[in-house]
């Protein structure tokens, strides 16, 4: 292992391919860091260089009238809700790490908040990319239009892809327009039926919310919180409609605090045992979250109602912490769904892989990640099949 | 020839001249005549030809209903066309997942119509989807009116299974929303079946809108509508369809539909917002203020279901309706950023009068995807086409000055894969061809298509040296 790592800050597009090149030949390997909020993911280990995305950063274009914008990979996504907020729009995505993300760090990690069933996930928002790629050339995907069939869709195959096939550079995506009105609530349930009948009736019913989360902590309470954003009478409706499943389930709704947000951020809190995370068909989430809470190691959960995407903190006993979480991924598979050890204390990284069973397909991935980054310099380990 | 015939038997092997003479056409202008037919009936057919076919280094191009507008599924190579059209059962609805599982041979409308009574719907309705399968829409990335809200094909696919140019089935994704490792799903999406052959499909369902209102306004000129486009996305409302049409294509389509369009007017937009009631007349009548703003003649809305159906079936029927105006027309599918319709649209008049071609406009306004319809007489001689396909270059060379692309919905396949070093340089297409490898490295799916072709293409890499 390498004691010293070589951290580096391209200044463009052209130095990043002439750098990925560079270490291609000499056989470096490199890791790609955005702001740093997910360097918890995957099973990376210790590389020769650290590139540094943080000068690829900034506003490159915004037409408000396309509802396109963009950006430079390292623009923090913070500074890019403040840029859009100027002229009444937004980026409609709302990961975990929200303010210190940076664009490029979103893409490649695929992450996403609980806005994905309302408005779209990253695979959906994003429309181009520039990426700089381990021959020192710079690929372009996609476009500035929002619709676009020319080609095959590199931009898909980046989303999620941790790097490990070149450095995203710049990325064009879909933007709205600053909703007019926000509105929501959270409810308390003894009962888990409780809290997933008024999320499913939230979630199916005619009129959409933006955001609904089934919450459940310690203190053994089942929470379930519902925003609106859009227009007055939609917004109205909308929460009107789910106020209405709470009540015929004796529930009360107290206004939201910061709930969402504090449900959003369990990623940055989970830092000691495991933090499962898996992709469930729809009807599955209720069965899955209500075995859940019954493992030993049970801390917290935190299901989007709206897109299935569930998440499991576990804590306690090492041995219990990786039985526990080998076989949440174990049942989400049985299901039909797809998981992830997504943050682990250090101390269990030797014992717990990020992924423990391999992806369908992963023959595929092997042969697109080779003929990338035939070197294999780039973010080695990182992901489900190198 | 034989050697099909007794892997897979005489029923699902077309070999005759005649039942070839079929298969040699689709939506587009071009034509070639496929060395057999197949018809598979299951996934282990698909997987027993395709190592057949690796086997003997035979071309597999697959073939849904043959409605594709970019040669897709014509054998421009030779080898074997597989139509799926017996593959065309729905597997499973599953409204608690909010999912449907199909054969690719489904058709479209047939899978909105099977899951009606459940309250939901696919959303992607292309407007050859009474015809058009949803193989086709996976492999074409297909569109439609109402993805400018809801998205296009690629949005509405969690999972499929495949079979590679060497027989093996590979399932990617499922009911889930995602699946680990890179988005196989997502690259295949829009790969117009030249990475493989789909052979069972995952798509979302989504519950049927409450409700919705449609308007069509009219205005004296296209700029004026074009306008009113950007007006409305700019006040913060995203219908789920904006559609505009010119003179030229209102009057084919009065004349064939009898939809109820102004015949005197410059540009017609067509449009819907839908989603929960409440809100829903704010937006409409918001929108018909703006309208009228943009000096728009006359806006009606449809007060009845009969009367919505109208207004849409005037643009559904555009297509067919140019039969009225000229017996050939060339339609092209470029993308340009919204706010630069007014001056692109007076490009391509300017394109077809150059050309001595009438051109008719019927798009999707709201997304910036533009179809003229470049009209032309093929029994004048062949100089006509080329001449269509001279003024569909200038307009496809402007729409990617502007900052778009070659093809919204359409595909590339034969008719526009000399253009797409237009669009991307070789460092792009070099990107591309990796993830071709990767799936096809011996290069038997669907060749030809997408990327230039040296044989193909020299004449046009001549003309774009030249210039």
């Amino acid at each position: 292992m390498t004691a010293s790592v070589a951290r580096t800050l391209p200044a463009d597009p052209t130095e990043c391919a002439r750098l990925l090149a560079e270490a291609a030949r000499d056989r470096r390997t490199v890791r790609i860091c955005g702001s740093g909020t997910k360097s918890y993911l995957g099973n990376v280990e210790a590389t020769d260089i650290e590139l540094g995305t943080g000068r690829l950063a900034g506003v490159i274009d915004h037409v408000p009238a396309d509802l396109t914008v963009t950006l430079g990979a390292g623009t923090r996504m913070a500074d890019v809700a403040a840029a859009l907020a100027r002229a009444g729009q937004f980026l409609p995505l709302d990961p975990p790490h929200s303010d210190g993300a940076t664009v490029g760090g979103v893409i490649a990690a695929n992450s996403n908040g609980f806005w994905r069933a309302r408005y779209g996930g990253v695979r959906d928002l994003l429309i181009g990319t520039r990426t700089a790629l381990a021959d020192g050339t710079i690929a372009r995907a996609g476009g500035l239009v929002v619709k676009n069939v020319a080609g095959y869709d590199l931009d898909k195959v980046l989303v999620g892809s941790f790097g490990t096939l070149g450095v995203i550079v710049e990325a064009t995506l879909k933007i709205l327009p600053l909703p007019e009105k926000s509105d929501g609530f959270v409810a308390r349930f003894e009962r888990s039926a409780d809290a997933f009948g008024v999320a499913d009736a939230a979630v199916r019913g005619a009129s959409r919310v933006e955001a609904c989360v089934v919450e459940r902590s310690v203190d053994g309470a089942w929470r379930v919180a519902v925003q609106a954003r859009g227009g007055g009478p939609a917004v109205e409706r909308a929460v009107r409609d789910a106020r209405r499943e709470v009540a015929s389930r004796r529930g009360h709704a107290a206004e939201l605090a910061d709930d969402i947000g504090r449900m959003r951020e369990l990623p940055s809190r989970a830092i000691d045992g495991a933090l499962v995370r898996v992709a469930l068909p729809l009807a599955a989430s209720t069965a899955f979250a209500e075995s859940a809470v019954r493992l030993e190691g049970f801390a917290t959960l935190v299901v989007d109602a709206a897109s299935g995407v569930t998440r499991v903190h576990l804590i306690g006993d090492d041995d219990a912490v990786i039985r526990d979480a080998e076989a949440l991924l174990l049942a989400a598979r049985m299901v039909g769904g797809a998981g992830r050890i997504e943050r682990r204390a250090e101390h269990l990284r030797a014992r717990l892989s990020t992924w423990p069973n391999r992806p369908n397909g992963d023959f595929l991935m092997r042969r697109i990640k080779d003929a990338f980054d035939p070197a294999g310099v780039l973010e080695p380990g990182r992901s489900a099949f190198a | 020839m034989r050697g099909l015939v007794s892997l897979l038997g005489p029923a699902k092997v077309l070999g005759a001249h005649d039942d070839l003479l079929l298969y040699e056409y689709d939506g587009a202008v071009d034509t070639a005549t496929p060395d057999a037919v197949v018809l598979p009936e299951s996934t282990a057919d698909v997987a027993a030809l395709a190592r057949f076919c690796h086997e003997h280094a035979v071309p597999i191009v697959p073939r849904g209903a043959g409605t594709g507008l970019s040669g897709g599924a014509i054998p421009v190579e030779g080898g074997v066309v597989v139509s799926f059209a017996r593959m065309a059962r729905i597997l499973e609805i599953d409204v608690p997942n909010l999912r449907a599982v199909v054969q690719p041979g489904v058709i479209n409308l047939h899978l909105s119509t099977a899951v009606a009574p459940d309250g939901l719907y696919f959303v992607p309705d292309p407007s050859s989807q009474k015809a058009c399968t949803l193989g086709g829409n996976v492999a074409e990335n297909s569109g439609g009116p109402h993805t400018l809200a809801y998205g296009v094909t690629t949005n509405h696919v969690t999972g499929i299974e495949i079979v590679l140019s060497d027989g093996t089935v590979v399932r990617l994704g499922g009911k889930a929303i995602e699946d680990e490792g890179y988005d196989l799903v997502g690259a295949f999406v829009g790969s117009e079946g030249t990475l493989g052959l789909v052979t069972e499909i995952t798509v979302r369902l989504t519950p049927l809108p409450e409700d919705k209102r449609t308007l069509m306004a009219a205005f004296p000129t296209m700029d004026e509508a074009s306008e009113t486009v950007s007006a409305i996305i700019a006040a913060g409302i995203v219908p789920s369809a904006i559609e505009m049409m010119d003179q030229l294509a209102t009057q084919a389509v009065e004349a064939a539909v009898h939809a109820g369009y102004p015949l005197e007017a410059g540009g017609i937009l067509l449009l819907e917002v839908d989603g929960p009631r409440d809100g829903l007349d704010d937006a409409r009548a918001r929108i018909e203020e703006i309208c009228r703003e943009h000096a728009a003649s006359e806006v009606r809305v449809a007060t009845t279901a009969l009367e919505r159906d109208r207004l849409w079936a005037g643009r559904k029927g555009a297509f067919a309706a140019m039969g009225r105006l000229s017996p050939d027309y060339y339609v092209q599918d470029g993308v340009i950023p919204r706010t630069r319709l007014p001056d692109i649209l007076r490009l391509v008049k300017d394109a077809g009068a150059r050309h001595r071609l009438r051109v008719a406009n019927v798009f999707h306004a709201g997304d910036g995807n533009l179809h003229p319809l470049i009209l032309f007489d093929s029994r004048l001689g062949p100089d006509e086409l080329e001449r269509a396909k001279a003024a569909g270059l200038e307009i496809l060379t402007a729409c990617v000055g502007a900052g778009g692309s070659i093809t919204g919905e359409h595909g590339v396949g034969m008719e526009k894969n000399c253009y797409m070093p237009l669009q991307f340089q070789s460092s792009d297409l070099a990107a591309m061809r990796r993830l071709k490898q990767a799936f096809d490295p011996d290069g038997l799916m669907n060749p030809g298509k997408i990327f230039p072709t040296p044989s193909r293409c020299r004449e046009f890499a001549f003309a774009s040296t030249a210039r």
